[in-house]
């Protein structure tokens, strides 16, 4: 896990780290993939990967309508907003 | 009459026999709520909206349901409508949920009263609860102590009698251990049994919500009415309800219990094993029998879980970008930038920690490494809980290797020594299944917890075997007497 790696993964996850941090952030980094690098000693061949306990098939559903328009109420616990949609900086020039 | 450590039974006596009025209850609950300020159990009171509703209460006619004007604590995680809901973030300090989460809706439909939001580890990622934006909980048990977590504050705020019983989630024993943590009971359910619609999300395999209480008859009163399937959530079981109460009492003569020879419980504390042994001996003198069993991938559980759940958790929380909820940076640049900002300055640093490691393991080139890999160990894990099953009724260890500790004193330097307090609870979440802790007396004078983890949908056996366990002991009558706070 080198600082370039970590700059990577945390431009992917929109993160940004503390100078200060960055060292611990790295260590700990190393240490969990470590332990978690554990795994490769376990003999996986031919096991189909387990994505959820129940692995049932989300079910279908009639579409119908069944909720009103709460736009407003919604739109309140954004930031920034007007009557239609939430603002945010300016993307197109 | 006071009414601190009571339990759900007891509350709904003096009711009924109207010792006490809704209103009086739920004006006491939070005159205690705030007499205990100190333990910093709850985030935001519901203090004007519950009063109305005990009012309420009050005036409805009688043949009222068991959970009708019982105050109960909803974990902040679950969403409220109209009641702040913060996940104990800075990210969703100011977040107004415009809905209530099913869970916590089924409850008050039943009549309960939410008195407030309880303080938890941010995004539920912890097991001290000292990652809350809000500040430490403390432990009733012990001043400095940490209550376990990530249902920290429900655990506590039970653990102190402010309620009778709060809701948590669980995670990877986020109810369990602050439950042993604390002294007190709490169930884990079957994964799909109780709908997580509400509940915000951290790993959504993993994830299920449950009660903390004073009692497994009180778990099984709140899960009775939690459960039940739910359209919204695609992960929830359709399946008949059952009361859990009409078995709790049953003769627990012959049921096999396994230990799990790949635990070493000879390498823990002296103390921890003398609890366990004297809980073994309790159990088989009311006509229980253990048998050995082997989950030869145990060992694997908790780098497998390291592996999914932050995953889980770096997909989830892509969503707080500080556009249509909860935090926004100042002086931000362009889109880009107003992400990384607002994400940087509102996440603590364990969430930052775990979304970097999810996302590095189902980043290109490490994929398939990590986060296909441990789905695969996944269900080793969870084919060694079906053999053994074949064989025995439920599985017993000690919920926590060890009890309540100082705070600060795990993890700091190396987080896996915290992340290893799990070690015994995270395999029921990988597979699916239920468990409970229930408290088994002390370990250096700290509660210690007992857990007992059940077959797939199997809520009835180990409630039946927790009740029973607890009608023979007294360790879940025992309260913190809080003198030094």
């Amino acid at each position: 896990m080198d600082q370039e790696t970590v700059r990577t993964i945390c431009y992917l996850a929109r993160l940004q780290i503390d100078e200060d941090k960055a060292q611990k952030i790295e260590s700990d980094l190393e240490t969990i993939i470590e332990m978690i690098g554990g795994l490769q000693a376990f003999d996986t061949e031919n096991i189909q990967p387990l994505y959820s306990p129940l692995e049932k098939t989300a079910f279908m559903h009639e579409d119908i309508e069944n909720s009103d328009n709460q736009k407003e109420k919604f739109l309140q616990n954004a930031a920034a907003s007007n009557e239609d949609y939430f603002l945010v900086p300016r993307v197109v020039e | 009459m006071s009414i601190q450590f009571k339990t759900i039974r007891e509350l709904r006596e003096m009711l009924d026999e109207k010792a006490i009025s809704s209103e009086e209850l739920t004006n006491e609950t939070h005159k205690l709520a705030e007499d205990l300020k100190y333990l910093n159990c709850f985030v935001t009171m519901n203090k004007d909206a519950s009063i109305e509703k005990s009012k309420l209460i009050d005036q409805a006619d009688n043949n009222k349901s068991v959970l009708s004007g019982i105050p109960l604590a909803q974990k902040d995680l679950f969403c409220t409508e109209g009641l702040r809901t913060t996940c104990s973030s800075k990210i969703l300090s100011n977040f107004i949920p415009p809905y209530t989460a099913t869970a916590v809706l089924k409850l008050e439909s039943a009549g309960s009263i939410t008195i407030g939001k309880t303080n938890m580890d941010e995004f539920a990622m912890g097991s001290s609860n000292e990652t809350s934006y809000f500040g430490n909980v403390h432990n009733p048990w012990k001043k400095g102590y940490v209550p376990g977590g990530s249902s920290g504050g429900s655990a506590a705020a039970v653990a102190a009698g402010i309620v009778p019983a709060a809701t948590g989630t669980d995670t990877g024993g986020s109810i369990r251990q602050p439950a042993a943590h604390c002294g007190i009971t709490g169930i884990k359910p079957t994964y799909g049994r109780v709908s997580r619609w509400g509940m915000i999300a951290f790993a959504s395999s993993l994830d299920q919500a449950g009660p903390l209480a004073r009692s497994a008859e009180d778990c099984a009163i709140l899960l009775n009415e939690m459960s039940g399937y739910d359209s919204k959530d695609t992960t929830s079981l359709d399946i008949e309800s059952t009361d859990l109460l009409h078995t709790i009492n049953q003769p627990i003569k012959g049921l096999k219990i396994g230990i799990v020879k790949e635990f070493s419980l000879g390498d823990l504390d002296s103390e921890v094993q003398n609890r366990f042994e004297d809980s073994k001996k309790l159990y088989e003198t009311l006509g229980a029998e253990f048998v050995e069993i082997s989950l030869p991938n145990i060992s694997a559980s908790v780098p497998t879980y390291y592996s999914i759940a932050p995953a889980e958790c770096s997909s989830n929380l892509s969503r707080f970008d500080g556009v249509r909820f909860g935090y926004r940076a100042d002086n931000t640049g362009d889109l880009n930038d107003l992400y990384i900002k607002s994400r940087s300055e509102g996440f603590g640093d364990e969430v930052k920690r775990r979304i970097l490691i999810g996302t590095y393991a189902l980043s290109a080139g490490y994929y398939d490494a990590y986060y296909k890999k441990a789905q695969q160990v996944r269900r080793l894990i969870k084919n060694d809980f079906e053999l053994a099953f074949e064989t025995i009724d439920l599985i017993m260890t000690p919920t926590s290797p060890g009890t309540a500790f100082a705070f600060g004193s795990k993890g700091a330097q190396n987080p896996i020594e915290l992340y290893l307090e799990d070690l015994f609870t995270i395999s029921s979440n990988l597979a699916g299944l239920p468990a409970i802790s229930i408290p088994h007396g002390k370990v250096n004078s700290m509660p210690a917890g007992l857990q007992l983890i059940g077959n797939f949908l199997r809520e009835d056996q180990i409630l039946n075997a927790a009740h029973i366990f607890q009608q023979n002991s007294a360790f879940h009558f025992d309260k913190p007497s809080m003198e030094e706070f």
